[in-house]
């Protein structure tokens, strides 16, 4: 069976990655990142970030409310104490960058531009800080502003991830692509409010987003209408905890898929994904992933 | 990475807390005081997060949790049986320090004297431990024989006074404090009394185990902040959850 997946000319070994923000920079856990399609490190802001004050984590019904806020070490630390490290990883690495302004996604491109990375996953959907964030995927005409605007400056793979938050993520990946992604990942968590026993907000970012197999459902849909709507990848992204739930989203059209909550249940998560999926592959005789792709459209 | 444990022994040692021995001869040798594993609460699916649990002694080739039934995964562990297999992760998390020498006083509110039990089992072997152990009442004391069996000095307080001193435990706790030169202090409860020991005690180290809603108990989340008076924010699954409470906002 042919494992590769190419996607804007960048090859993965195997379909599945582990999700920005549940996976560290993919440097704690070395020999998983190794056996994975790649990783998309944590989100990285250009200053330094302390993010959101806790409590930071709830469970609901099958998934997580999650309010980390970006806590990161900003675009400097990172390339000075993360990147050397993330060099001796020997799968595809995708940096997650986070900007509060047009100015600050050039930034944070020009800076990486250089350096021994696969590409840029442009986070343009963060719920869980209160400047920019999900505002900016929320807007097809500033999705499309971005991403121009880092696509000039970088020739690397270039993934836009989306929000669908309150916003039709066909439009904004109609955006993205016109503006030159070379694919986009749908989708990220959805907001969530959880209260505590006295009716308060729970959380110390007040709301965060939700994931996990709650979410699903609505995430399947979403890469189902965004593959049908765009010719670039699509990479799915949204409760996939299983080698089941991963097949569902290449054959709702996704070419790769993304995995996060399970990451927390443990942190060889995503790894179990991909040997569960290599199982399904195999009893059904499929040949190569590419074939199962977008299935459920065919007639 | 996770693996099965057997489940051994179940005992409720008050009407909400609950002991666990489990079976787990590979890792017993490599567990040290203050860590914690990450227990998974049930194959379906419907709560997914691990929860952390922490080692409340190490005898043989078995580890003892001992937990408080608040929520729904606590609930659905608390109603394991002998012969259950447990999906754990671990040992995670900082082992506390291990001082030699010194005067230790440990202090435990409720269910937080579970995890000093391993740790005054090892303390007590190069150091000099004095044992505090309150709760609100007598029947929610738990481990007071487990503790006395080290043949440690053990005292109690209850809030209603129905047994050992009336009041909290931080009163013996801090005369304790007093009366010793150069003591150190681990304490396990809640919050606002290791906020009391941390305030009120001079120029004497007090280590805390913390607590803090958290995911992936291995530090590549980011879930389990707590916040460093010098800034951002500590991961209390890898750099705790024994924690030098002077390096931390309360």
């Amino acid at each position: 069976m042919k494992g590769e997946v190419v996607v804007g000319g960048v090859r993965f070994a195997n379909p599945v990655l582990a999700a920005s923000g549940t996976f560290g920079y993919g440097v704690e856990f070395k020999g998983i990142a190794n056996r994975l399609g790649g990783i998309v490190t944590k989100g990285v802001t250009l200053e330094e970030r302390a993010g959101n004050p806790p409590p930071r984590i709830a469970e609901v019904p099958s998934g997580i409310v999650n309010s980390v806020g970006l806590e990161n070490p900003g675009l400097i630390k990172f390339k000075r104490q993360i990147l050397p490290k993330l060099k001796k990883i020997k799968t595809r690495i995708l940096v997650n960058v986070a900007g509060f302004e047009v100015d600050e996604f050039i930034r944070l491109a020009e800076g990486l531009e250089e350096e021994n990375i696969d590409g840029l996953e442009l986070n343009l959907s963060c719920p869980n800080v209160s400047e920019g964030g999900a505002v900016f995927g929320q807007t097809p005409q500033k999705v499309e502003e971005i991403t121009r605007a880092v696509r000039k400056r970088t020739k690397k793979l270039l993934v836009v991830k989306l929000t669908a938050n309150f916003v039709d993520p066909r439009e904004t990946a109609k955006a993205a692509e016109a503006a030159g992604a070379d694919a986009v990942t749908v989708i990220n968590t959805l907001y969530g409010l959880i209260l505590d026993d006295n009716g308060r907000p729970f959380l110390g970012g007040r709301t965060g987003g939700i994931s996990g197999p709650a979410i699903k459902p609505f995430a399947l849909f979403c890469v189902d209408r965004v593959a049908a709507a765009v010719k670039i990848p699509v990479i799915g992204c949204g409760g996939i905890i299983s080698g089941r739930d991963a097949f569902d989203f290449l054959c709702a059209g996704a070419r790769l898929v993304q995995v996060g909550s399970a990451n927390l249940t443990a942190p060889n998560g995503a790894l179990r994904v991909l040997q569960e999926l290599k199982i399904i592959i195999s009893e059904k005789r499929i040949k190569g992933w590419e074939s199962i792709v977008g299935t459920a459209r065919r007639g | 990475m996770n693996f099965k444990v057997r489940v051994a022994e179940v005992s409720w040692l008050t009407q909400e807390v609950v002991s666990v021995w489990v079976e787990a001869p590979d890792v017993t040798g490599k567990t040290k005081p203050g860590q914690f594993f990450g227990v998974k609460v049930n194959k379906r699916g419907d709560l997914l997060l691990r929860r952390p649990l922490s080692v409340a002694d190490v005898r043989g080739d078995f580890l003892r949790f001992i937990f408080k039934v608040v929520g729904k995964g606590t609930v659905e562990l608390s109603r394991t049986k002998p012969g259950d297999g447990w999906d754990v992760l671990g040992p995670l998390g900082k082992p506390a320090p291990i001082f030699k020498g010194r005067d230790v006083v440990v202090c435990g509110g409720g269910v937080g004297a579970a995890p000093l039990l391993f740790l005054t089992r090892v303390l007590k072997e190069k150091n000099r431990v004095n044992v505090i152990l309150g709760a609100k009442t007598a029947s929610e004391l738990i481990l007071v024989n487990d503790f006395r069996r080290l043949k440690v000095k053990v005292i109690l307080a209850t809030d209603d006074g129905s047994a050992g001193e009336k009041g909290f435990v931080t009163q013996p706790a801090m005369r304790a404090i007093k009366t010793l030169l150069k003591p150190v202090v681990f304490a396990c409860g809640p919050r606002s009394m290791l906020k009391f020991l941390m305030e009120n005690v001079d120029q004497v180290p007090v280590w805390g185990f913390l607590e803090e809603r958290m995911g992936c108990g291995v530090g590549i989340c980011y879930c389990c902040a707590v916040e460093r008076r010098e800034g951002g924010y500590l991961r209390l699954c890898k750099d705790g959850p024994v924690v030098f409470l002077n390096e931390v906002r309360l």
